[in-house]
């Protein structure tokens, strides 16, 4: 097959249609561009390619005389052909793990197509590079460019990196054509061997006993974990998160979904909204004094009686406890944020509708407010502690989670409701059964999003006095420890990731079958 | 039983009525279809039967299932539109739910047990000619056509003898759509509900319809009367606009082949020989004749050309028919078959291929005139 690629007569000539190859893959890089060049590919333009490579940076080399490469001892020629060798051995073993690589994602090309793509983006970089070169080494080209941008060498160092990065793009191009793949598996491709070249540069660090970021933060970390101080933190910091989101979730759902209904005018029948109105009164007005002093002094001993018992208590449940007995040592403010939230509950059910561009513009300002300005106002009435970062994290929590709601319910077809409404469903039975769980995607969305946006926030929480990972933060910026306030920022990061992912399953899961496939259906 | 008594409705915030002093009544049984420009609030007309709109003035009356007549806006709204079949356009499906549970929406409003829903869903299933497999199915994974078929069955799965139609057949394709028609009309010969049945096409109003219900802008009632009366006899230049200067081609919609043909035609045996066979085409001015055999079944024809100066059977003279006609098809239809073929003359033949007739141009020409003339007499004993 080779032989008839090779007897094809060329019309341009074979050097001039290499040419072409190089200038247009660098000077309009697309996926078509790429695509033409591997249908033109065979063996003679594959070698001429890596050929002329390696002699480029063979005479560079001889130029500049690497020490490691160019021994003064050897003839001029020893050395060119020793460092041709090198190059190309290097592009042959580079361009095979990246092929098998490629085949192990579904690749589909030949390892001759594969090359001479690879050589078309590598040579003309190459080249260009190597004249870069010229100006100052690899090093300082770099150091250079980050140091003194504006120096002859920092410019040179500047437009190597940026070819760099062009030359990466052009890879991704290069894969792509040469093995007829998706978008993801040529990242994957690529990814894997940097991936694979940083394991077994961590693995050497740890190998070599080196010194640096990498293994401190990691001695650290195993240090604080082999005492459970992480673990605890761990605990605090997703129990309080979990705590907020729970209430979240209720009010969030409730308040979207009567945002969506027709107005309605009060009742008799709505009295029931006074009995919690009323509790939540009676509790305020008992517990700060308004029915007398000896009732709110008999309170705070039963409070105190309840505190002592709960926050005794640790392990798994520890943190949760926690938040409990915070929430039970101040009952006026837990009365006061009870009547505030059936106030509005109620506002929401009986203007529906009507309240719903207000109530998701309130939402919008209140989300812009920084959490450590909210927590800092919340000093003075819910103290420092969980109760203070509970009540932030449920105000934060449920605005997602009501907008997603709004929204989801908003975008069921006008068709569908109507059907329902047609067949004899009730608007009770057509929230449950057509409107919430065709809004079901959209709104694990929402929460999804509050349980990432809260990790981060409830990390700020550590702040006011709450066991969370924030708290690696704090104290190391506050002791100037590097290593700790790292290591605090990494935590966070990991269990948002986590969580992130693990929502993302969830998502899948409890998405009606019926609704996964129905974009592919239209 | 449908009965519209002065049904007037005035949007909030408007002065017009969007549907004026309406009365009419569709008889049980019957597909009584409503037609007219968009505006005419023909989709409001019909969801005031079942309350989705409420009428501002008038009563609406429907037969219930133990024959009472009962005046709609004395019932419980929730009950009313669960006792009446309501079929929308395919979107109207719950994509969440499987096919399954999409027909056994009411049925489940209605309290009944799982066992019961299923079993109901599978004889729906087989009067709807759909495999048992589509039961586990999602309306994504069906055609539009399938869906449709779907959104019928999840309409009477409880068998309600009142049934709205919400231009059911709108969002499919021509082909479909007339497949889809006719299996609903095959459908409703055996279920008999007493349907109204929304559509801005009037071709599809002709079709479906055991009475046209014609509407103007502001919902006032231009015409309501049988397809045939409304082509043959438009109330008004309006109706005589709406159903199109072709009314009277469209009437061949509505007259089947077997009302025009003829059906004793002069026709060959197989068995005859040539020289009988010219005789019998020249006798009757015929250049050339149908050849049965026989047990009545369409052998092709021959010409008289052919025949002239042989000798031998008609059998071996005969040439293939490039088309016959079924029983219970339109003149419309049999016209343009003949037309694609160029035929002047065609047999009718019944399900087994066997000859019941002939119809040629002229007779289809002579049903159209003979309504023509029918109005235009019509017309003179009016003034």
């Amino acid at each position: 097959m080779t032989a008839d690629v090779m007897q094809r007569p060329r019309r341009n000539g074979l050097w001039r249609e290499m040419l072409d190859g190089w200038v247009t893959a660098l000077t309009e890089p697309s996926l078509d561009v790429f695509r033409a060049q591997r249908d033109q590919a065979d063996l003679l333009k594959t070698a001429l390619g890596v050929g002329l490579l390696g002699l480029v940076i063979g005479l560079w080399a001889v130029a500049v005389g690497p020490a490691s490469l160019v021994t003064g001892t050897e003839p001029v020629w020893v050395n060119l052909l020793r460092i041709i060798f090198f190059t190309e051995a290097d592009f042959f073993i580079i361009g095979l793990i990246l092929f098998f690589i490629a085949k192990g994602f579904g690749g589909e090309g030949g390892f001759n197509q594969h090359s001479y793509l690879l050589s078309l983006v590598a040579v003309p970089l190459g080249m260009i590079v190597v004249a870069l070169l010229f100006v100052g080494d690899k090093l300082g080209l770099t150091l250079m460019a980050i140091l003194n941008p504006l120096s002859p060498v920092g410019i040179a160092g500047i437009l190597m990196i940026l070819f760099g990065f062009y030359g990466l793009l052009l890879l991704l191009f290069a894969l792509q054509a040469a093995h007829s793949m998706q978008a993801s598996a040529v990242v994957y491709t690529l990814g894997t061997p940097l991936i694979g070249w940083g394991v077994l540069r961590v693995a050497s660090m740890f190998a070599a006993h080196e010194e640096n970021m990498i293994t401190t933060e990691w001695d650290f970390i195993a240090g604080q974990w082999a005492k459970g101080t992480i673990q605890e933190l761990l605990l605090g910091h997703l129990w309080l998160v979990a705590f907020s989101v729970a209430i979240a979730v209720v009010l969030g759902v409730v308040m979207g979904v009567f945002i969506t209904w027709p107005s309605r005018r009060p009742r008799l029948s709505h009295l029931v909204i006074l009995i919690p109105l009323v509790l939540c009164f009676l509790l305020w007005a008992a517990s700060s004094g308004l029915l007398g002093e000896g009732m709110a002094d008999s309170i705070k001993v039963m409070v105190k009686g309840w505190d002592r018992s709960l926050t005794r208590a640790g392990g798994f449940f520890g943190p949760l406890l926690d938040i409990l007995a915070a929430i039970v040592s101040k009952p006026s403010a837990v009365g006061m944020i009870g009547m505030m939230f059936t106030i509005i509950l109620y506002a929401l059910f009986l203007a529906g509708e009507a309240a719903s561009d207000l109530t998701l513009y309130i939402a919008g300002i209140i989300l812009t407010i920084p959490s450590v300005a909210l927590f800092g106002v919340m000093i003075k009435p819910l103290g420092i502690g969980p109760l203070n970062a509970a009540f932030a994290l449920i105000l934060y929590a449920q605005l997602p989670i009501l907008r997603n709601t709004y929204t989801g319910i908003k975008a069921v077809a006008p068709e569908i409701v109507e059907a329902g409404r047609g067949m004899g469903m009730t608007e009770l039975q057509l929230l449950l059964k057509v409107k919430l769980p065709m809004a079901v995607p959209v709104i694990v969305t929402g929460v999804r999003v509050s349980i990432v946006m809260l990790i981060g926030i409830t990390a700020i929480a550590a702040y006011i006095g709450n066991d969370t990972l924030g708290e690696y933060i704090f104290t190391g910026i506050s002791r100037a420890q590097e290593k700790r306030y790292i290591a605090g920022a990494i935590l966070v990061a990991i269990l948002a990731l986590a969580v992130d992912y693990f929502m993302g399953w969830l998502q899948n899961r409890w998405t009606p079958e019926g609704l996964k496939g129905r974009r592919e259906a239209t | 039983m449908i009965r519209f008594e002065h049904v007037t409705k005035i949007y909030p915030g408007t002065s017009s009525p969007a549907v004026d002093d309406l009365s009419f009544t569709v008889p049980t049984g019957e597909i009584c279809t409503i037609v007219g420009p968009s505006g005419c609030g023909k989709t409001t007309t019909m969801k005031m039967v079942n309350r989705l709109i409420e009428p501002s003035g008038g009563d609406i009356y429907v037969l219930d299932e133990r024959g009472e007549l009962r005046n709609v806006l004395e019932m419980d709204p929730i009950l009313l539109r669960r006792s009446i079949g309501y079929v929308i356009q395919q979107i109207g499906l719950f994509p969440h739910r499987t096919i399954l549970q999409n027909i056994g929406t009411v049925p489940q409003l209605m309290g009944w047990d799982e066992a019961r829903i299923r079993r109901r869903a599978e004889e729906l299933l087989e009067m709807m000619n759909m495999s048992l497999e589509y039961l586990d199915r999602y309306p994504h994974e069906l055609s539009g056509g399938e869906r449709q078929r779907i959104g019928v069955a999840r309409g009477v799965a409880t068998d309600p003898p009142v049934m709205l139609m919400d231009e059911p057949f709108g969002a499919i394709d021509p082909i479909n759509r007339n497949i889809l028609q006719n299996e609903f009309l095959r459908l409703q010969r055996e279920i008999k509900k007493t349907i109204l049945f929304v559509t801005h096409d009037i071709d599809e109003a002709i079709k479906m319809g055991d009475k046209i219900c014609i509407l103007n802008a502001g919902g006032i009632l231009e015409q309501f009367d049988s397809p045939a009366h409304i082509l043959s006899h438009p109330a008004n230049e309006f109706v005589e606009d709406f159903v199109g200067a072709d009314r009277a081609l469209k009437r061949l919609n509505l007259v089947r082949v077997e009302e025009v043909m003829d059906s004793r035609p002069p026709l060959l045996q197989a068995t005859q020989n040539a020289e009988e066979a010219i005789g019998f085409m020249s006798e009757r001015g015929l250049r050339f004749a149908y050849v049965i055999d026989a047990d009545r079944t369409l052998k092709g024809y021959v010409r008289l050309r052919d025949l002239k100066g042989k000798t031998g059977w008609v059998d071996e003279f005969v040439e293939p028919a490039a088309t016959a006609i079924l029983m219970g098809t339109s003149l419309k239809d049999a016209l343009s078959g003949m037309l694609v073929v160029d035929y002047a003359n065609v047999c009718v033949v019944d399900a087994h291929n066997r000859v019941r007739g002939l119809v040629n141009t002229e007779m289809i020409h002579r049903a159209v005139v003979e309504s023509e003339s029918e109005k235009s007499a019509d017309e003179e004993g009016e003034e």
